[in-house]
């Protein structure tokens, strides 16, 4: 499952963000998610992947901006 | 805080919320506690490898349409019951969606986000995760279910918690009813919660030596208060909450009152941190009953703290006996935790709550499983089945706490 799928996969069932809305666009204040849900996702999106995304790079706009760099993470693990 | 003075207002019970082992409607919870029905059940606890059967009294509820999804991410099972109990409450207040900024809400609970301590410690300490979940503080501490409920309901006058064991929510209640009676607050939102029925905590209380052990008769069988066979506690779970209302608010919106609450005392037994005390609890009954106002005679029913520990429920009937001397023999005393457990933090409050439906419904819930009495425990214990008590005025509610904080609550039925 690609990053951007887990990530909607949580929002969905975790958050009750509507399929619809979920977008790379997105804000994350569009989506309802505060600071402290951002960092929470993260930490699963984390342990899932496997990564560790240091504090100083949690620090998000849009949805798309969270998969990149949790991508990011994901394909230095795999180099 | 100013003594109450003569002109001291009075204080009414106008609604009461659950989610106990006997389900979440007051009068149903009642119902079955009059009948002797046990919550208590067998329930595989632990891990695979150092599993075992524990006898428990889980308390079921479904936080659906009450409690939106994204919020019970950030919501320890603890935080959740008492945010669902507080709903009901207001509901059965008829304050649901009232403006409630004037008012408090006063909580009690003994551990927190217990259950998230321990997931979190399994993640960190087992699977050896790299990092902890960002939401464990905010969902262990033991005041995020009150601030919980304050910011659903827009509370703004104080939001306390009170960690005092096993006498928490009843301090909760008490403190909340001084406040209103001194005039500070109109209306307050108190009570209890509790939910540490996950394995690191139940194995903990198993080492202190104080469980039950289960009965011939069965799991449901195996809490017996005052009882000749009793062998220890039962541990429950669940939260309970009542809505306070001073007279001018209640008779501004037309409000009828389940009960009226009148008295509160507390004493330290400065003791032992697990043994309980006959002058401390004694000293916390007659600093309740002059705080009320009332004679020994006026009371006619204690909701017992006796959780059925070999040490503690004779102590207690000793405690009421220094109290009432001759009256003791005319008065019922029940341990309902016969049937729902010992809820510890949330204990005050539930049994508070029950007491509260004895003096509205003039019925006097049972001590389940009570055959052969303790000889030491020889006050009339009302075994098995409730009773009918159309001359029921005035009851109590007893709460012991390791640590020796006593804590007991007068409540009086409406004319």
């Amino acid at each position: 499952m690609s990053s951007f799928d887990f990530i909607r996969k949580l929002l969905i069932e975790k958050f009750d963000v509507k399929p619809e809305v979920i977008r790379p666009e997105a804000t994350l204040a569009d989506l309802g998610i505060d600071s402290l849900s951002v960092v929470e996702i993260v930490f699963d999106v984390s342990d899932h992947f496997g990564i560790d995304i240091p504090d100083e790079r949690l620090k998000f706009n849009t949805l798309g901006e969270v998969v990149a760099v949790v991508d990011e993470f994901v394909s230095a693990k795999g180099a | 805080m100013p003594e109450p003075s003569s002109a001291a207002r009075r204080v009414f019970v106008t609604g009461i919320g659950l989610v106990s082992p006997h389900g979440g409607d007051p009068a149903q919870v009642f119902a079955r506690l009059c009948c002797g029905e046990s919550a208590i059940r067998k329930i595989r606890s632990g891990s695979a490898e150092f599993g075992s059967d524990v006898l428990m009294a889980r308390a079921e509820f479904d936080p659906a349409g009450v409690i939106a999804k994204p919020q019970l991410v950030f919501m320890d099972r603890v935080a959740q019951m008492a945010a669902l109990a507080a709903h009901r409450a207001l509901e059965a207040a008829g304050l649901l969606g009232a403006d409630l900024s004037a008012a408090g809400v006063h909580l009690g609970c003994g551990l927190g986000g217990s259950q998230t301590i321990e997931d979190s410690y399994q993640q960190y300490f087992v699977r050896r995760t790299r990092k902890m979940k960002p939401t464990i503080v905010p969902m262990v501490m033991p005041n995020a279910a009150a601030g919980h409920i304050s910011m659903r309901h827009g509370v703004k006058g104080e939001t306390l918690t009170y960690s005092i064991a096993c006498s928490s929510s009843a301090v909760a209640i008490g403190e909340a009813f001084h406040r209103i009676r001194t005039g500070r607050l109109e209306r307050q939102i108190a009570g209890g919660t509790e939910a540490l029925l996950n394995d690191g905590s139940v194995v903990a209380w198993e080492a202190l030596t104080v469980l039950a052990k289960e009965h011939p008769d069965g799991a449901q069988a195996s809490c017996r208060p005052f009882s000749k066979d009793r062998t220890g506690l039962v541990l429950g779970e669940g939260a309970a909450i009542l809505i306070l209302e001073s007279e001018a608010a209640l008779s501004a919106r037309g409000a009828k009152p389940l009960a009226e609450v009148i008295g509160y005392g507390l004493s330290s037994d400065a003791h032992n941190l697990t043994q309980p005390s006959a002058d401390g609890q004694a000293r916390a009954l007659n600093a309740a009953l002059k705080d009320a106002g009332v004679a020994r005679e006026d009371v006619g029913y204690v909701n017992a703290h006796a959780t059925a520990t070999p040490a503690g429920d004779k102590i207690e009937i000793e405690a009421l006996k220094r109290t009432f001397g001759a009256h003791a023999a005319r008065l019922a005393v029940s341990s309902t935790k016969s049937m729902h457990g010992h809820l510890l933090g949330a204990a005050g409050a539930l049994e508070f709550a029950i007491t509260v439906l004895a003096l509205a419904n003039r019925r006097i819930p049972p001590t389940a499983n009570l055959g052969v009495p303790d000889p030491e425990c020889d006050l009339d214990c009302v075994p098995n089945q409730g009773r009918d008590a159309p001359n029921l005025r005035v009851a109590a509610s007893n709460s012991f706490a390791f640590g020796g904080s006593n804590a007991v609550l007068v409540a009086r039925a409406v004319e």
